[in-house]
């Protein structure tokens, strides 16, 4: 049997090979597919297969071009991959050799991620009106993140390293996937009822598509309504999301977010240790101020020569019981002189002046009543006649018999025995 | 407890008020010690509490709601 004809293994893949590589369409191929079968090897290679309903190819991407693209690439994920396809000659299959890769759908999600932000900004949400303070020293920080992976991890650790004294709550989440967003908004909901200061929502890096959650509007209306001020930590520096415009305050990673959210312990002892310094400073000098005006009361005038207001009150009592002196005296003299003048009066030197004339006049005045007392003329023999104690002056005044006749030394009653009018 | 304790952060805060009101105040000597004896508490309040450091143990909010410890797995 001729066996010239017949080819060894290696030839043939090494024909094929160069049928792949002389093919001008296989050189620079534009491929879009799934990901499937991901692996990323410890040399940064990444292999992997793309598929679509209908076939599957192999892929490799070497390490020098497999560091350059910027999201983590993984199971079932669209891509589009600019490459050469040619045959590895071990295992005799043919591969594409990946460039670059991209993920599919981004310009979709973009044009979304744009048009919520647009909306929202619209409606207010991202005001700095609304935005809440931050606690410089919460003592209770809520977490909504997956309870795996780094970035609960470095949140913890960072938490505890600068101000190791502060409660954390983890509020376990689905950070990426279909059920992630309500998740997220679910989660945030929640810490208001657990009296936290401060709400760190977020997650590691990722691919957009791993960090679409934060985008998503259920999440950013959860962080709005939050009665706790959230910070956000969504990814990488690079990384802005929905979430980052809406919360009250963007960290730029996880551990970032722990940074803001408290406080070094050191500076804070520092602090306090500076301000009992001041305060102890302030009420020295207060007491010392209040010491030295103290010093300056008691060495006034006055208070040292306390004689001084006595001296000044006497000298003004004195003063007084000279005038009142001089005023009685004064008087006296002027009351001595009166009675010196009335002394010397006639009148009161020769009261008999007075009354001797006054003794005539009233001896007259006596003589001339005499001669008028009625009963005077009865001495002289005239009689009175009375009738019921009224005296009678006519014949008609007789009413009835007894009658009454008073002379000079008695009474005489008697009857009349007849009337003659005259 | 009738009354909630005042917070950390509002007990630095009222501290700074008291030290500025003593620094720049013309408030009179008894007014100043009463502002001293009332700063002096909540400096030793806030070191205490710094000073007590026991560290947290970091807490999970279960499904149900319940608190739970919470350990970072490595």
């Amino acid at each position: 049997m001729n066996q010239d004809k017949y080819l060894t293994v290696s030839a043939v893949t090494k024909y094929l090979k160069f049928k792949f590589d002389t093919d001008e369409h296989l050189r620079t191929v534009f491929l879009k597919g799934e990901i499937s079968n991901f692996k990323a090897h410890t040399t940064g290679h990444f292999y992997f297969s793309l598929k679509d309903e209908g076939s599957k190819i192999n892929a490799i991407m070497f390490s020098t071009n497999a560091k350059k693209i910027n999201f983590s690439p993984s199971e079932g994920m669209k891509v589009l991959v600019v490459g050469r396809i040619s045959v590895y000659e071990a295992t005799g299959g043919y591969q594409i050799y990946v460039e670059k890769m991209e993920q599919d759908g981004l310009g979709n999600l973009y044009i979304a991620f744009e048009k919520l932000k647009q909306d929202l900004a619209k409606e207010g949400l991202f005001d700095a009106a609304h935005k809440k303070t931050i606690p410089k020293i919460p003592m209770r920080i809520g977490i909504v993140t997956a309870p795996t992976g780094a970035a609960i991890k470095d949140i913890l650790s960072t938490i505890k390293r600068r101000f190791p004294i502060c409660e954390t709550i983890l509020f376990p989440a689905l950070v990426q996937g279909e059920n992630a967003a309500s998740d997220i908004a679910n989660k945030i909901d929640m810490a208001a009822n657990y009296e936290i200061d401060t709400l760190i929502v977020g997650r590691g890096g990722g691919s957009i598509e791993d960090l679409w959650p934060f985008n998503e509007e259920i999440v950013a209306r959860a962080i709005y309504h939050s009665k706790v001020p959230v910070i956000s930590a969504v990814g990488h520096e690079i990384d802005y999301t929905i979430s980052d415009f809406v919360s009250d305050l963007r960290a730029p990673t996880p551990t970032g977010a722990a940074e803001i959210a408290v406080p070094n312990m050191i500076d804070l002892v520092k602090h306090i240790e500076q301000l009992k310094i001041r305060l102890k400073e302030s009420i020295l000098k207060k007491v010392n101020y209040n010491k030295l005006y103290l010093d300056s009361l008691k060495n006034s005038y006055v208070i040292k020569t306390p004689m001084i207001m006595y001296e000044n009150k006497k000298q003004k009592l004195d003063l007084i019981e000279t005038k009142i002196n001089t005023l009685i005296i004064h008087k006296l003299e002027t009351s001595k002189q009166l009675f010196e003048h009335l002394k010397k009066n006639h009148i009161l030197k020769n009261p008999q002046e007075i009354f001797e004339p006054k003794a005539i006049i009233l001896k007259q005045i006596i003589e001339k009543l005499e001669l008028l007392n009625p009963l005077g003329i009865l001495k002289r023999g005239y009689t009175l006649t009375y009738q019921n104690n009224h005296i009678i002056k006519s014949i008609s005044d007789i009413k009835e018999d007894s009658i009454e006749i008073r002379l000079y030394d008695g009474t005489v009653k008697a009857k009349v025995v007849e009337k003659e009018k005259k | 407890m009738a009354e909630k304790e005042q917070k950390f952060e509002d007990k630095i805060k009222e501290l700074e008020t008291i030290i500025n009101e003593l620094e720049n105040g013309t408030s009179d000597l008894e007014d100043s010690i009463n502002k001293y004896t009332k700063a002096m508490k909540l400096v030793n309040e806030c070191d205490e509490k710094l000073k007590s450091i026991e560290e947290q143990v970091n807490k999970i909010i279960l499904e149900n709601g319940e608190i739970t410890d919470f350990e970072i797995e490595e």
